[in-house]
């Protein structure tokens, strides 16, 4: 996994460089938005490469469930049904926020940077 | 006539000639003139399920004889599951005009695809731009940004002096029940079959719920009221977009939706839509409103207002996910849903722990 993890960091990393230094300038103005997508997209998947898997996932999960059990899905029903509350997990907002800055290190650093969150 | 700007390729054009043979009198009938010629038709933005024209339309007899700059907008082909279709929105549009608000003219409107193609509603030409990336760092902002703030509060006074009573609009359902507990359960039920779970936003949705404020009075609410959905030609308002989401239900929700964080743009430090003090927005508002609104009111629908546009992203991203819409822009929006649940947990965290809010001081 990590010899392949590292194939796809460097060759996503080759495209993101190509897109955004030789194919963009390159491009007619009313397709240069859709090209600097297309390199958010990639730089998304980059970061999605490097990360460890699904730590910050179970990280949550082990505040809610007994550990190894419980799902997103599972923890977002209860959440719904009122089944998890505030009581008996008075931290839950803290630990919601913490998977959201997990998942928004991958999504978007720079909308965490726009609030004071080290991205 | 003239025609201008191609269409992507392998499209067909909506307004060829023969079809034009069949909009004029269809025209000419509906705004009551024995003619109705289109001189000129240029594309002015094409998209994937909407076109929108301008055609230059030369009028005898009537109430519009004369040379009028009008525009037609196709129907988009797939709407949103809650939006309205073409003719309820323009009746909302025409309902908004009576009450005196800033909307391009609507002339004439027509539900039938067969006509050209897709239904489509004629309007007015209106100057200026809508982008609200542009607007929000517009250097002129400096000097009209508050006017236009105060401007846009007067209008959505306007539109909330709109109020559910016989007659008026009928075929928009009115909520039972707190209104704001019932745009909370509509958000539940959209998401409940999402491809992606978001247990932030479920917890979000449950605050809501619990914490709903009892309803002012029940007025129309736009529904999509913020930055990127008016035009503004040099500083000055020329009209509101973009009416398919009209409702009714408390008007404070138009509020919340119009400063939420997500439609600054960018520009944060001016709460009011990323072009201005929210307090003069309130105060255009104020000016003009039967029902009064003080700003420690809104937090609560800074946050509905975020959950919405989490729901609404997260439900983008499933129409690739589920559904295979091959698009880029919809992955992307479909990831923004932490983004939108991030600032809504800061925005809760504040009312609980009675700290102030941007909204609630600048």
């Amino acid at each position: 996994m990590a010899a392949r993890g590292k194939g796809a960091d460097a060759l996503l990393d080759l495209a993101i460089e190509t897109l955004k230094a030789e194919i963009n300038p390159a491009l007619p103005a009313d397709k240069r938005y859709a090209a600097a997508m297309l390199a958010n997209a990639l730089e998304i998947a980059r970061r999605e490469v490097e990360a460890a898997e699904d730590a910050h996932e179970l990280t949550l999960l082990d505040y809610f469930y007994e550990d190894g059990d419980g799902t997103l899905k599972q923890l977002a029903s209860d959440l719904r049904k009122g089944e998890i509350s505030e009581v008996g997990h008075p931290d839950i907002r803290e630990r919601l926020r913490a998977h959201l800055v997990a998942e928004l290190k991958i999504r978007n650093p720079r909308f965490l940077r726009s609030r004071g969150v080290k991205g | 006539m003239t025609m201008a700007t191609a269409l992507p390729e392998g499209r067909a054009r909506t307004l060829d000639q023969s079809r034009l043979d069949i909009l004029e009198p269809w025209l000419a009938k509906e705004i009551g003139a024995t003619c109705a010629k289109i001189t000129a038709a240029e594309l002015l933005t094409g998209g994937a399920v909407q076109e929108n024209w301008r055609i230059d339309v030369a009028v005898e007899g009537g109430s519009h004889a004369g040379a009028h700059a009008w525009v037609l907008r196709t129907d988009a082909a797939a709407r949103l599951g809650v939006s309205l279709d073409r003719v309820a929105e323009f009746r909302c549009i025409e309902a908004a005009r009576k009450a005196g608000v800033a909307v391009a003219e609507p002339i004439a409107v027509s539900a039938d695809a067969t006509l050209i193609g897709a239904p489509f509603a004629i309007q007015g030409f209106v100057a200026g731009s809508a982008q609200g990336r542009r607007l929000v760092r517009d250097p002129g902002l400096a000097n009209f940004g508050d006017a236009l703030a105060r401007k846009l509060g007067g209008e959505l006074a306007r539109i909330h002096s709109l109020r559910p009573a016989a007659g008026v609009l009928p075929f928009l359902p009115v909520p039972i029940g707190n209104p704001n507990r019932r745009a909370v359960a509509d958000l539940r039920t959209a998401i409940a079959t999402a491809s992606e779970p978001r247990p932030a936003l479920e917890y979000i949705l449950g605050w809501l719920d619990k914490n709903a404020p009892e309803p002012k009075a029940m007025t129309l609410v736009h529904g999509d009221f913020r930055t990127g959905n008016y035009m503004v030609d040099q500083g000055q308002l020329t009209a509101i977009l973009d009416w398919e989401f009209c409702h009714w239900g408390d008007p404070r929700e138009d509020i919340g939706w119009f400063v939420a964080r997500c439609w600054r743009f960018g520009n944060d430090d001016k709460v009011a839509g990323g072009i201005a003090k929210f307090a003069a927005l309130l105060e255009g508002y104020n000016a003009v409103a039967s029902d009064k609104i003080a700003a420690a009111e809104i937090p609560y629908f800074e946050v509905l207002a975020a959950a919405k546009w989490a729901a609404i992203s997260l439900l983008q991203g499933d129409r690739f996910v589920s559904r295979g819409e091959r698009s880029i822009e919809l992955i992307l929006t479909g990831l923004m849903p932490p983004e939108m649940e991030f600032d809504a947990l800061e925005i809760i965290e504040k009312i609980i722990k009675g700290q102030p809010l941007s909204a609630r001081t600048t």
